[in-house]
């Protein structure tokens, strides 16, 4: 048995330890806003925050995650950066979508450790995440817009 | 008279949840049902491959609900694959019928007993643009009835607004939902759905803006319903090891290993089904296990003896070489003849020059997938499709199954450009299921699977001749070499009095379908980067020598669904022109492309500046500058993130496009060596559309890709004084052939 903390909830489950984490959640938690994409850390459908970084889930047992916490896309709604998922709808970013839970999940990771991030950081931290439809464009202006009107904590 | 009580039996047999006021769609007039049947011949011009004439039958029992609470429910005619078509065509509705946009709920189709539609070419607005409107102001019409009898007014004392019906002139007003019970369907309906008054332009208020998606918010929540995600009581996950030659045959396989994996159940066979020429389920292995992961490890242990056969002694190099032999010398099929032919000697010069266009891999975010429950002679499937139409014929042809028998469950995908127009990964997981004897499972292909197995588009080379005399074309010969999908299209839009066309069909080694913008990658790419060689061999401003031969005010026959509107070509191109500043001074290492190309599939019109800089050895697209003219516009941003999309999509293809074969296997496999565009590589790009006076829609989705290839290459002629004739190019100067 294999206790996970995913969104501050715990979750008991005889999974095999080898298993990733990216179908630990999808085929056996249910959690399936977190994306298969490639299997092998190329793509970044898969994201999810590991201890607060962006990780690829498909890539990292599921023993590697036992008491860590784990954000996933589901979890987003309720946390501070629902203004993401906001700047998202109000750039019109997605698409298909099916690489977007990734996107965001990536783009809260570079925000968990760089709330102000440079147009060249942006790409930096982004260009892990494959977008097939092409909506790479409004996932800078929607991260660009989302850090401007988030209030900066060291200017309180 | 049909009342609301046989509509409240339908309903209960349907179980439809809600109620309300329930239109039933059915396109084939033969098929009557108590449910108001509006017959409506909307027929998709795409010829499916396969024997199977898609007839544009649509049979949706609840196309559009009204329930007691105001809320209208409208199912999608066409499949959702992020091209945008739930608010699209929701919107189109939802003027007509005066609807509450936030009112606005979509529907994914289940689609069962009758063939449903395609979706592909760029034609679901504009195929199903009067549809919806009548549809919307069809029930409009009979709720302001409703609400006139409920009132003891004449209907013309009455207008509908905003999810209401209001008397005129009074503050008396009933909202939809008051209504939906109260509704009367006349006898007449049919004669009514055909006359029924539209909106004008004028009066449009949803139209033409950009009304936000009806389906992002679930997609930012990871909510959104890819067939992917299903998840059903007793489903078991499903991994297949196919074969990795086109047309093999596997002699035997061992399980032993693969079954000793934890989570593996069983192990069974598949035997390939030629579904057609074109679209092939190959013989393979199908793992079935209790979770994905557990089926992806099962499938790598098992070992497999394939007859790799004819295709495994086929090179690529080779079957370039044989394609430029038949170029050379094969008679091929003419399709095209304007004009008469003109011989050599009466012309001054004669240019020309072969272009090649390669395999490309779809490589769409969402890993092709279906889950199927066979049921001896019946089926369940949940699918992110183009063509359920597809996957029901096939299932019909090749199981025997009555379609009445056949359920698809569709879902929106995440992306199709073309791949889930094939329907073999569809039918493979019944014959999966089947082979499980019955399991419901979800087969899932692995990256590796779905760029190795994929529909590619196919390898193309185009050769192009134009006569010259007293510095003007006369003529204009195009000779093709394709295999397998498709044919020449010979949209010759450029006004040159004699012209010709010849197709070769070469012979296929392995499998090709449908890849967005199609024919016209190959077409438009070649003919653009000619047209502008011809201009510079000629002295002749790029921009100028193509409006020179694009006179105004003319139609051209292309013997294809729409005639080419000049005018319309011409307009996009002179507007991407004067947005980019054509001809404006260039820094060193630096240049402007320009292209242009009409997509007659979808009668939408494209042209693209492209400004390339080459300093530091580096081939960067730093600018792409586009006009679209799509007709009327249902909604600007969505157009815009087509053609955004479109640009990106071609640029992957530019650079990183291709495929590579050795004895028959595709050695591509996954992302790093089938890279596409990441964020950091894309340039700035802007979208211009042009203004018209068309008074219906036209296709977006495949308009940005064609012109793009040329005003690339065209752009990298401009600042290294190289052209490019074969696609993918390397980044890297120095390494340019």
């Amino acid at each position: 048995m294999i206790r996970l903390t995913i969104n501050g909830k715990h979750y008991d489950s005889e999974v095999d330890p080898n298993m990733p984490l990216l179908w630990a959640l999808r085929d056996l938690l249910g959690l399936t806003g977190t994306k298969f994409g490639c299997g092998i850390a190329q793509c970044g459908a898969c994201t999810v925050l590991l201890e607060g970084s962006a990780v690829r889930s498909c890539s990292i047992p599921v023993q590697s995650c036992i008491d860590k916490d784990i954000q996933t896309i589901e979890g987003v709604e309720k946390s501070s950066y629902r203004f993401l998922q906001e700047a998202w709808i109000e750039e019109q970013v997605p698409q298909c979508g099916y690489c977007q839970s990734g996107q965001i999940m990536s783009a809260i990771g570079l925000l968990k450790n760089n709330p102000s991030p440079t147009d060249e950081e942006i790409l930096n931290a982004m260009s892990g995440n494959i977008c097939r439809c092409g909506t790479y464009p409004r996932i800078l202006k929607a991260i660009r817009s989302a850090v401007e009107k988030v209030p900066k904590n060291d200017s309180v | 008279m049909k009342t609301i009580s046989s509509r409240r039996d339908f309903l209960k047999r349907t179980g439809l949840a809600g109620g309300g006021l329930v239109i039933g769609l059915n396109f084939l007039e033969s098929c009557v049902k108590e449910v108001v049947n509006i017959p409506v011949t909307a027929s998709p011009m795409i010829t499916l491959e396969n024997g199977f004439e898609a007839k544009g039958a649509l049979d949706l029992t609840d196309f559009l609900q009204i329930k007691p609470d105001g809320n209208v429910f409208v199912s999608l005619t066409k499949y959702e694959m992020g091209q945008g078509v739930s608010t699209g065509l929701s919107s189109i509705l939802a003027e007509e019928l005066e609807a509450d946009w936030e009112k606005i709920n979509i529907r994914y189709i289940k689609s069962s007993v009758s063939e449903s539609d395609i979706t592909g070419g760029s034609t679901s607005t504009l195929l199903h643009w009067d549809l919806l409107r009548k549809a919307g102001a069809f029930a409009k019409y009979l709720l302001i009835e409703a609400a006139a009898k409920e009132w003891s007014v004449y209907k013309d004392e009455c207008y509908a607004e905003n999810n209401h019906v209001y008397l005129r002139g009074s503050d008396v007003q009933l909202e939809y939902g008051q209504l939906v019970e109260k509704v009367i369907v006349p006898d007449d309906y049919r004669s009514l759905f055909e006359q029924v008054p539209l909106k004008y332009r004028s009066k449009f208020k949803l139209i033409g803006k950009s009304l936000k998606s009806k389906i992002i918010p679930d997609m930012v929540t990871g909510r959104h319903p890819f067939s992917i995600d299903v998840q059903l009581p007793g489903m078991k996950y499903a991994a297949v090891l196919r074969c990795p030659v086109f047309k093999g045959k596997l002699l035997r396989f061992d399980a032993s290993e693969a079954l000793k994996i934890s989570g593996v159940e069983k192990v069974v066979q598949i035997e390939g089904v030629l579904l057609d020429e074109a679209t092939h389920i190959r013989d393979g292995v199908a793992v079935i296990a209790n979770s994905t992961w557990a089926a992806f490890q099962g499938k790598q242990a098992v070992t497999a003896e394939w007859d790799l056969g004819e295709n495994a002694k086929i090179e690529h190099e080779k079957f370039v070489a044989d394609c430029h032999e038949q170029l050379a010398n094969a008679k091929g099929t003419e399709i095209l003849r304007i004009g008469k032919k003109i011989a050599e000697d009466e012309l001054d010069n004669i240019i020309s020059y072969t272009y090649e266009f390669p395999y490309q891999h779809h490589a769409c975010m969402e890993p092709l997938n279906a889950t199927s429950h066979f049921r001896g002679d019946s089926c369940e499937m949940w699918v992110g499709t183009q063509s359920a139409d597809k996957i029901i014929a096939n299932i019909e042809k090749h199981l025997g199954m009555p379609r009445e028998n056949i359920r698809i469950n569709c879902h929106p995908s995440g992306g199709g450009f073309g791949l889930r127009y094939s329907s073999e990964y569809a039918v493979e997981s019944l014959l999966v299921s089947k082979a499980a004897g019955g399991d419901l499972v979800k087969m899932c292909y692995t990256r590796e699977d779905d760029i190795k197995f994929d529909y590619l588009n196919p390898f193309e080379l185009n050769k192009h001749t134009i006569g010259i005399k007293e510095g003007k074309p006369i003529s204009w010969d195009f000779k093709n070499v394709m295999a397998n999908w498709g044919g020449l299209l010979g949209w010759m839009y450029y006004d040159i009095p004699n012209c010709s066309g010849t197709q070769v069909k070469a012979e296929a080694f392995t499998q090709t379908g449908a890849w967005r913008s199609v024919m016209a990658n190959a077409e438009g790419f070649s003919t653009e980067c000619f047209i502008d060689e011809v201009a510079s061999e000629l002295n002749r401003d790029p921009l100028e020598f193509r409006l020179s031969l694009l006179p105004r005010n003319k139609m051209v026959d292309f013997k294809h669904s729409y005639q080419c509107n000049i005018n319309r070509l011409r307009g996009a191109l002179e507007l991407v022109a004067q947005k980019a500043q054509w001809g404006k001074p260039m820094p060193e290492n630096t240049g402007q492309g320009i292209a242009v190309y009409p997509y007659m599939h979808g009668n939408g019109y494209g042209a693209v500046v492209a400004e390339v800089s080459t300093a530091n050895d580096e081939i960067k697209v730093t600018k792409i500058t586009t006009a679209i003219d799509c007709g009327l516009v249902i909604n600007p941003d969505q157009v815009r993130q087509q053609m955004e999309g479109g640009v990106i999509w071609a640029l992957s293809a530019i650079f990183y496009g291709g495929t590579e074969y050795v004895n028959g296997v595709v050695q591509r496999s996954n992302f790093h060596d089938n890279p596409v565009f990441r964020i950091h590589e894309i340039p700035e790009i802007e979208v211009h559309i042009c203004e018209n006076d068309e008074t219906q829609p036209w296709g977006v989705g495949e308009i940005a890709g064609p012109p793009t290839y040329a005003a690339v290459c065209n752009a990298i002629f401009a600042t290294t004084g190289k052209r490019i004739r074969k696609l993918p190019i390397t980044k890297k100067l120095s390494e340019l052939a």
